[in-house]
């Protein structure tokens, strides 16, 4: 008589273990919530640009939290000891590299990931508040690239932040009082580096993770939104759960990221400039690349003067985010297919080429300056 | 046999209501009333104790004890003294009763039952929450602007010796040290940059326009006066449109030598007047005097860039 084995009667004492917790926190009901959840249409490589970004923000604490080992926030010490990471401990320039590329693919990745949802129409009804964070994240992130750009206190991080706060202080109103908050007052100094590291290492990391979560939680009480073509019989055919193979994509999706950051900071590791004065001698300031298409269009002349600047660094970038947020609720045909809503299409596009446009005649001006 | 909801309710043979909701303890799990839906009167949903159930003999049916006018005497289900398990935690609930979250009821805790101040406790929750938050504000918002404000230095500082200008009309650059003391920060050295300008009479008229120059402390009181003909012409390092450092080269698309602006290529000639380029106002004149020796000595004025008049920062 075959009756039941010994091990399956008797658990082994790590699945005793394993069975208690179980009892106490539910976590095999997490476990099995998180990985059930159904993707209506199946799968896809399209949908990894989320999962990335919370992998490349994950990666950007741990070397975050490294750096701090050794960075010291004054105006004495900031330069001294971001190069003493970089030349002194071991593996410092690596991590300082890898943090540093680390942001721009969290710029790459954010722009993937807006696209994506914009095409994919996944922005309407019910996920207008997924949107709206979404479009907080963002900002969130461009902050962090902003602060982050002056801790290392050499000459590309003090003019950076000269012309950035600058441009801050053209907002209507607020603007003086913002640009003397983000300063700790009238010219950079300490009391700036002071600001810009506890908002890059403490107000800004708290609000985007809260903002984070509550973003995947409204992700998951909508469920994703799915393809924008295809009838329902043909998409519920095609629906699978997230593991495993949006799992599978998305793993081999953030690897794909890890591995070319990695490379990034091995083929062109971050070296400091001298250290920060308000002497700029022979450096042409220029900010982080994905402000370059910002920083073009201040050049052209409609955007002189007070009011031009007004225009173009405030008013026009301003009213394209408030577009941005208005569109869910603007944009109420229930249509996701991007081949059936020329306009949302031709906006895209439009939007994107000037963007390069912008940033290639940045780099393009680079050579007749000097 | 688990009767489901809206099973016929039978009593005394004869069907008297259906089967609606089911009222459960939160505290034991059991079921305590079911709560029927009368088929006559008023329709109304009575609440009655589960004791009353005599049999199920089917899912769809539940027979009663009592005889068929019997519901009448049960109390009427008074909805707002319950809440459903969708807005009540309860652990375990799901291994105990197998209905949908919404058609089981549980009764508010006795003593909140029949009490109309649910509202005036909760608006208490949030006011008393707003006047912790309210005191506050104000220490905070003091604290974070300490430094924002600081009145202006006019002390005169010496950049270097008019031998080092060759030629009229043409910017030549003078770097100096400044000691910086912020807050608590040991003193520090920064280096900054003037440019000085020997100036013909014709560009002295147009910098000037033949007004002579006054420069106020932050109270509006008269620090300093360049005189309208001297020949010597300080610009502050800072480039008006965003606060980058400009030089003076060769342009060649405007011919000659002038101030460029690497940054947003604003272009301004040997007076400081805009040739090209976004820049909202002619470079910034510095308050300047030359000794017999030939230093010269300026005051380290700074103005906000990017605006149509000169606001002075520092």
């Amino acid at each position: 008589m075959n009756g039941p084995t010994k091990a399956t009667q008797d658990p082994t004492p790590f699945e005793k273990v394993v069975e208690f917790i179980d009892e106490r926190v539910g976590l095999k009901t997490i476990q099995a919530k998180m990985l059930n959840e159904p993707v209506p249409g199946g799968s896809r490589w399209a949908y990894a640009f989320g999962s990335c970004l919370l992998f490349i923000f994950i990666l950007q604490a741990v070397t975050g939290i490294l750096l701090m080992f050794y960075y010291v926030p004054s105006t004495d010490h900031a330069y001294a000891s971001t190069q003493y990471i970089i030349h002194e401990v071991d593996y410092g320039w690596f991590l300082l590299s890898y943090h540093f590329w680390g942001s721009s693919a969290m710029v790459v990745m954010a722009f993937a990931h807006m696209s994506q949802v914009f095409l994919w129409g996944a922005y309407k009804k019910p996920r207008e508040l997924i949107w709206l964070v979404g479009l907080v994240l963002f900002g969130l992130v461009m902050g962090f690239g902003f602060t982050g750009y002056l801790l290392p206190w050499d000459q590309r991080a003090y003019w950076a932040t000269v012309v950035g706060v600058e441009i801050m202080d053209k907002t209507p109103i607020a603007g003086d009082f913002l640009a003397r908050f983000l300063k700790g007052g009238p010219t950079p100094g300490q009391m700036t580096l002071s600001r810009f590291f506890v908002i890059h290492v403490m107000v800004l990391p708290a609000a985007l993770a809260g903002l984070a979560g509550l973003h995947i939680f409204l992700f998951r009480k909508a469920g994703p939104s799915g393809p924008f073509r295809g009838t329902p019989e043909e998409i519920k055919a095609k629906t699978d759960y997230f593991f495993p193979r949006q799992i599978w994509k998305d793993i081999v999706a953030m690897a794909t990221v890890f591995l070319i950051v990695c490379s990034l900071a091995f083929i062109e590791p971050v070296v400091l400039l001298e250290k920060a004065t308000p002497d700029p001698g022979d450096y042409h300031p220029e900010p982080e690349w994905y402000f370059l298409f910002l920083f073009q269009l201040l050049r052209l002349k409609i955007f002189g003067g007070q009011f031009g600047q007004f225009l173009g660094a405030i008013a026009i970038p301003g009213a394209f985010m408030a577009l941005l947020a208005a569109l869910p609720f603007i944009d109420k045909d229930p249509e996701k297919n991007i081949f059936k809503r020329p306009v949302a299409l031709i906006s895209w596009i439009v939007v994107m080429t000037g963007i390069l446009i912008f940033t290639v005649s940045a780099i393009i001006n680079r050579e007749f300056l000097d | 046999m688990q009767p489901t909801l809206t099973a016929k309710v039978i009593a005394g043979e004869k069907e008297v209501g259906r089967l609606e909701k089911v009222i459960m303890d939160p505290l034991s799990h059991e079921i305590s009333h079911l709560v029927v839906k009368e088929l006559g009167g008023a329709g109304s949903l009575r609440q009655v104790p589960v004791q009353e159930v005599q049999a199920v003999p089917n899912e769809e049916e539940v027979q009663m004890r009592f005889s068929a006018d019997g519901l009448e005497r049960f109390p009427v289900l008074e909805r707002d003294q319950f809440v459903t398990v969708k807005e009540v935690e309860i652990a375990h609930l799901e291994d105990n009763i197998h209905v949908e979250p919404g058609e089981v009821l549980v009764p508010l805790p006795c003593l909140e039952q029949g009490v109309p101040r649910r509202m005036f406790f909760a608006n208490m929750t949030h006011a008393i929450g707003g006047l912790i938050a309210l005191p506050l504000v104000f220490p905070v918002l003091k604290y974070l602007m300490k430094p924002m404000y600081a009145p202006f230095e006019n002390n005169w500082i010496s950049v270097g010796n008019i031998k080092k200008i060759k030629k009229d009309d043409s910017g030549v650059q003078f770097k100096f040290t400044r000691t910086f003391k912020e807050a608590f920060m040991p003193p520090q050295e920064v280096e900054k940059n003037i440019w000085v300008v020997k100036a013909t009479p014709k560009t002295q008229e147009a910098v000037y326009g033949g007004n002579d120059k006054k420069f106020m402390d932050h109270k509006g009181d008269v620090v300093w006066t360049n005189k309208h003909n001297a020949p010597y012409v300080a610009y502050s390092g800072k480039c008006p449109h965003l606060g980058c450092g400009y030089k003076w080269r060769n342009v060649k698309k405007l011919g000659g030598e002038m101030f460029l602006c690497p940054c947003h290529l604003s272009i301004y000639d040997a007076a400081g007047k805009v040739l090209d380029g976004p820049a909202p106002r002619a470079l910034d004149v510095l308050p300047i005097q030359v000794n017999a020796a030939g230093e010269i000595q300026i005051i380290d004025v700074e103005y906000k860039a990017g605006v149509n008049d000169q606001i002075r920062l520092l």
